[in-house]
C-alpha cells in the first residue's frame, strides 16, 4: 500500500498543468466550432482518447494518467472536451462489437470531434425498465425503417449520430428482440427537440424518428443482440472522472468558506457559528472519503482488476453523497444560495462546483445524479444481487416470461 | 498509487482472522462479558506469541517495527471479533512512549508490552466531555520526589488491567504526560460499568498521588503534541476496530437475508432489504477507504495525516453506528435477542465512537484545517 503517486505521474501531472497553463482558452467558448477546435487541440495534446488503443485512434495510457488529466482540467476550470458520451461509451462499444468498416468510418472522427454522437436508449415508457422499449426497426433488406421515440438525450441537437436501442421482433422475449443501430441524427426523419430541466437550461433532448432510415451496414452485431451489447459494461472511463469531481467538490467548498466568512449572523461571520461548523465539518469529511474511494478505485486498475459491478458502488456513492452535500451548502447560505445570478457584493455566494451557474442550479443538478445511468435503486438492485448475492426479486414480467 | 494490501499484509489479516475464528469466537466473547476481569489471559499471551502486540514497536524493544496500516489490520479483524480486551490502549501508551520515553521508560516498558507481561492504558478524558489536550484540569504539583497528580480521569479503558497509565496533567511548566502506577499511593479506581460489556471503563480518581520525577513522558510542559499524536492513533484504531464490527454485521445480515424467508420468499430478495444492505455495504467500502487511507497516512507522515485520522473517525463512527444498528433491523425481532451475536459488534462500535475524539471533536478539528 503506498498512496503517493508515482514519480513518473507526478511528472506527467506537471506537464499537464503546464500545458493547461498556456493553452487553456482565456474566455467562455459559446460557438460549437471553437469548442471543437478546443476538443481538437486537446486530441492532439493526448488528453482526448487517451484509453482508446492506439490502432484506432487513441493513446492507450492509464486510467490513472487520465484521471489526472481530467483532476488538472477540473483545477483551472478548462472547458471540457465535448464528445464525451461518444469517446467514453459509444466508440468503445464499437471497437468491441463493431465490424472493421465500421471501425474505419466511424472512430476517427469520433475522437476529433468531427462528428459528435448522442446515445438513444431512454423512452418516456422505458426508463429504468429499459427493455421494455417501444421504438420499432423493421428490417428492410439493406436498411432498417425506424420509428419511435427517445428522451433524456444529451448533445441531442448537436449530434451527427447516434447509437440507437429498438426492437426488431415483437414476439420473443423483451430482452431478445432489441437490435443496436447506428443512425444519421441528420436526416429528414430524425427531429430533435430540446427538453428543458429543473435548471431552466436545456441540455436534453426528445428524439422523435418517423420513417427514419438506419443502414444494414450500421447494425452493431446481429439482430436481436442490442440488449446484450448494451450490457456489455465497457470500461474504458472508468475512474476517468473520479478524482475531477472530487476537485470540483472541494473548490465549491472553498468558495463556500469564504462565503460563510462573508456572511453574518448574531454580530460575528457564519464560520463561528458551531451549528454552521458541524455542518461544514461533516461535509468535508464526506468530500475527503469520496477522494480517498476514488483512489482505490484508480488503484484497483492500476492492478489490473476489473470493478464490474462494484462500479455501481461508486456511482451510488458520489451522486447520493453530491445530493447531501449541496443541501447542506444551501442550508448554510440560507437564501443567498438560493440565487441564480451573480451579486457583485457576495460573489462568493454565488458560485457552484466549476460549471458555470449558481449554488442553485448545481443543487438541483444534484437531483439528476440519481436518476441517470441508471437511478439509485436501480444501482441498489445491482449492488444486491451482483455484489452481495442476494435472491432476485420475483417480478411481474420475470413471472410471465 | 497503490491502495492494495501488500502480501505480508494480506497474510497478517488471513492469520488473524484464523486465529481469532478459532480463539475469538461469540461464545468465547461472551464468557469474558461475564468474567470480573474482562479479558483472557491466555488470549493475551497467544497474541504476544504472534507478535502482535510488539507489532508497531522497534525491533531493539522486542517489537517488529510495523506500523499503523499493520495495527489497522489487527484492529479491524478484532472488531471483526467482537475482541474484548486492552489491545487498543495497550498499543497507544506504547506508542508513545516509544516516541518520547527515555531509554529508561522504554527499556522498562517496550519489552514487557511485546511480551504480553504489561498491558496499558491512557486516561485522556478529564473532568469534563472535551477531548481537546488543552481542556485537561488534571494538577500535577511539584514535590519533593516528584510531583502529586490531584484530579478525575473518566472513562479510563481496562485500567484494572493495566500495570502503567498514560496520565496527561498540568505541571507549572504546563501540560506535561506521566508514567502512573495504577496502584499508585492516593489513587482509587471505580469500574463504571459500560452499555458494552466488552468494554471496560475505570473512573480514576487521584487525591495528590505521588510520582516520581523520572515519571515524566517526554519533556514536562511538552504533553500538547505528543497527545495530539496519540488522539489521530487512537482515532484510527478505533475506526478500524468499528469497520470491523461494521463488516461482520454486514455479513450476517447478507447470509440472513438469503435464507431468512417471508411471504414464502427469502427476505433479500425484497428490496426494502435489498437496498437496506446495498446501503450498508455502500458505508463499509468507504469506511475500508477512509481507515486505511488515514492508517497509511500516519505511517507515510503525508501533509494531510491530521486530517485523514479526523476524517476516519468521524465518517466511520457514523457509519459503523448505521451499519450495525440497521443489520439489527434486518435481522427482525431476533436481532433484538440478547442470544443473537449481533448485539456484540452493535455496542463494541457504539462504545468505540465516544473515544478517542467523538465525531464532533473530529468534525471540528477538520473545519480547523481546512477553513481555519
Amino acid at each position: 500500500m503506498d498512496l503517493n503517486y508515482s514519480p513518473e505521474d507526478r511528472a506527467f501531472r506537471a506537464e499537464v498543468r503546464r500545458w493547461l497553463e498556456t493553452n487553456v482558452p482565456k474566455q467562455e467558448l459559446p460557438a460549437l466550432e471553437d469548442r471543437k477546435a478546443w476538443h481538437r487541440r486537446l486530441y492532439e495534446a493526448g488528453y482526448v482518447g487517451m484509453l482508446w488503443p492506439k490502432a484506432y485512434g487513441g493513446w492507450g495510457t492509464t486510467p490513472m494518467r487520465q484521471a489526472i488529466v481530467q483532476d488538472e482540467m477540473a483545477r483551472v476550470g478548462a472547458p471540457p472536451p465535448i464528445n464525451g458520451l461518444g469517446i467514453g461509451f459509444i466508440g468503445p462499444t464499437i471497437i468491441v462489437h463493431g465490424t472493421d468498416w465500421q471501425k474505419q468510418r466511424y472512430l476517427k472522427k469520433m475522437l476529433t470531434a468531427e462528428e459528435i454522437w448522442c446515445q438513444l436508449y431512454s423512452e418516456p415508457n422505458a426508463g429504468s425498465d429499459l427493455a421494455s422499449l417501444k421504438t420499432r426497426a423493421e428490417d428492410q433488406g439493406d436498411h432498417f425503417l425506424v420509428n419511435g421515440q427517445k428522451i433524456w438525450t444529451s448533445a441531442g441537437p448537436i449530434a451527427d449520430w447516434g447509437i440507437l436501442l429498438a426492437r426488431t421482433d415483437s414476439k420473443v422475449a423483451k430482452h431478445r428482440g432489441i437490435s443496436c443501430l447506428l443512425l444519421n441524427m441528420r436526416q429528414p426523419g430524425v427531429e430533435v427537440r430540446p427538453l428543458k430541466q429543473i435548471t431552466g437550461h436545456a441540455l436534453f433532448s426528445e428524439v422523435f424518428m418517423t420513417n427514419a432510415r438506419a443502414d444494414r451496414r450500421d447494425l452493431i452485431g446481429a439482430v436481436g443482440q442490442g440488449w446484450e451489447i448494451a450490457q456489455t459494461t465497457l470500461g474504458y472511463e472508468r475512474g476517468a472522472n473520479s478524482l475531477g469531481r472530487v476537485t470540483r467538490y472541494a473548490a465549491a467548498f472553498h468558495q463556500l468558506v469564504r462565503a460563510t466568512r462573508e456572511l453574518r449572523r448574531g454580530g460575528r461571520p457564519l464560520i463561528e457559528d458551531p451549528a454552521v461548523r458541524a455542518k461544514m465539518g461533516r461535509m468535508f469529511a464526506e468530500l475527503e472519503v469520496q477522494r480517498y474511494a476514488a483512489l482505490r478505485v484508480l488503484s484497483a486498475l492500476q492492478n489490473g482488476e476489473s470493478p464490474g459491478a462494484a462500479s455501481s458502488i461508486t456511482k451510488l456513492s458520489y451522486t447520493e453523497f453530491e445530493k447531501r452535500y449541496y443541501e447542506t451548502a444551501l442550508e448554510i447560505l440560507g437564501p443567498w444560495g438560493q440565487l441564480m445570478s451573480s451579486r457583485e457584493e457576495f460573489e462568493d455566494v454565488d458560485t457552484s462546483s466549476g460549471e458555470p451557474g449558481t449554488w442553485a442550479t448545481a443543487f438541483l443538478w444534484a437531483r439528476a445524479g440519481t436518476i441517470y445511468s441508471g437511478s439509485s435503486e436501480i444501482q441498489k438492485n445491482i449492488i444486491g444481487e451482483r455484489v452481495l448475492g442476494l435472491p432476485k426479486e420475483v417480478r411481474a414480467d420475470r413471472l410471465k416470461a | 498509487m497503490d491502495f492494495s494490501f501488500s502480501p505480508d499484509q494480506r497474510l497478517l489479516r488471513d492469520s488473524a482472522r484464523a486465529f481469532l475464528d478459532e480463539h475469538a469466537k461469540p461464545a468465547a466473547v461472551r464468557l469474558l462479558w461475564d468474567d470480573p476481569r474482562g479479558e483472557s489471559e491466555a488470549l493475551w499471551k497467544e497474541m504476544a506469541q504472534l507478535g502482535w502486540l510488539g507489532l508497531a514497536l522497534p525491533e531493539a524493544y522486542g517489537g517488529s517495527g510495523l506500523g499503523m496500516l499493520e495495527a489497522a489490520i489487527l484492529l479491524h479483524e478484532l472488531g471483526r471479533a467482537g475482541y474484548p480486551g486492552p489491545y487498543l490502549p495497550t498499543l497507544l501508551a506504547a506508542a508513545a512512549i516509544g516516541a518520547a520515553g527515555s531509554e529508561g521508560q522504554k527499556a522498562r516498558w517496550l519489552p514487557a508490552i511485546a511480551t504480553g507481561e504489561a498491558r496499558a492504558s491512557v486516561a485522556l478524558l478529564d473532568a469534563e466531555l472535551d477531548w481537546r489536550p488543552e481542556a485537561t484540569a488534571m494538577r500535577a504539583e511539584k514535590t519533593g520526589a516528584g510531583f502529586a497528580l490531584s484530579g478525575r480521569k473518566h472513562f479510563v479503558p481496562w485500567a484494572h488491567v493495566a500495570r502503567v497509565l498514560l496520565v496527561p496533567a498540568r505541571a507549572p511548566e504546563g501540560l506535561t504526560l506521566f508514567l502512573v502506577d495504577p496502584g499508585a499511593g492516593g489513587l482509587t479506581q471505580t469500574p463504571a460499568q459500560a452499555m458494552d460489556p466488552g468494554t471496560r471503563w475505570s473512573t480514576m480518581t487521584f487525591e495528590r498521588t505521588p510520582v516520581g520525577a523520572d515519571a515524566v513522558l517526554g519533556a514536562p510542559g511538552q504533553a500538547g503534541p505528543l497527545l495530539d499524536a496519540l488522539l489521530r492513533q487512537g482515532a484510527v484504531g478505533a475506526a478500524a476496530e468499528m469497520l470491523g464490527a461494521a463488516r461482520r454485521c454486514l455479513d450476517l445480515s447478507v447470509e440472513y437475508a438469503k435464507v431468512r424467508e417471508q411471504f414464502g420468499q427469502p427476505i433479500g430478495s425484497f428490496q426494502a432489504i435489498r437496498h437496506k444492505c446495498a446501503e450498508m455495504l455502500l458505508e463499509v467500502e468507504n469506511s475500508h477507504s477512509a481507515v486505511y487511507y488515514a492508517a497509511w497516512a500516519l505511517d507515510a507522515r503525508s501533509e494531510d495525516h491530521e486530517l485523514a485520522a479526523s476524517v476516519a473517525k468521524a465518517y466511520v463512527g457514523d457509519a459503523a453506528r448505521r451499519v450495525c444498528g440497521e443489520s439489527i433491523q434486518v435481522h427482525g425481532g431476533i436481532g433484538f435477542t440478547w442470544e443473537y451475536d449481533l448485539h456484540i459488534y452493535f455496542k463494541r462500535a457504539k462504545a468505540l465512537e465516544a473515544q478517542y475524539g467523538d465525531g464532533d471533536y473530529h468534525r471540528e478539528l477538520i473545519v480547523r484545517r481546512v477553513a481555519a
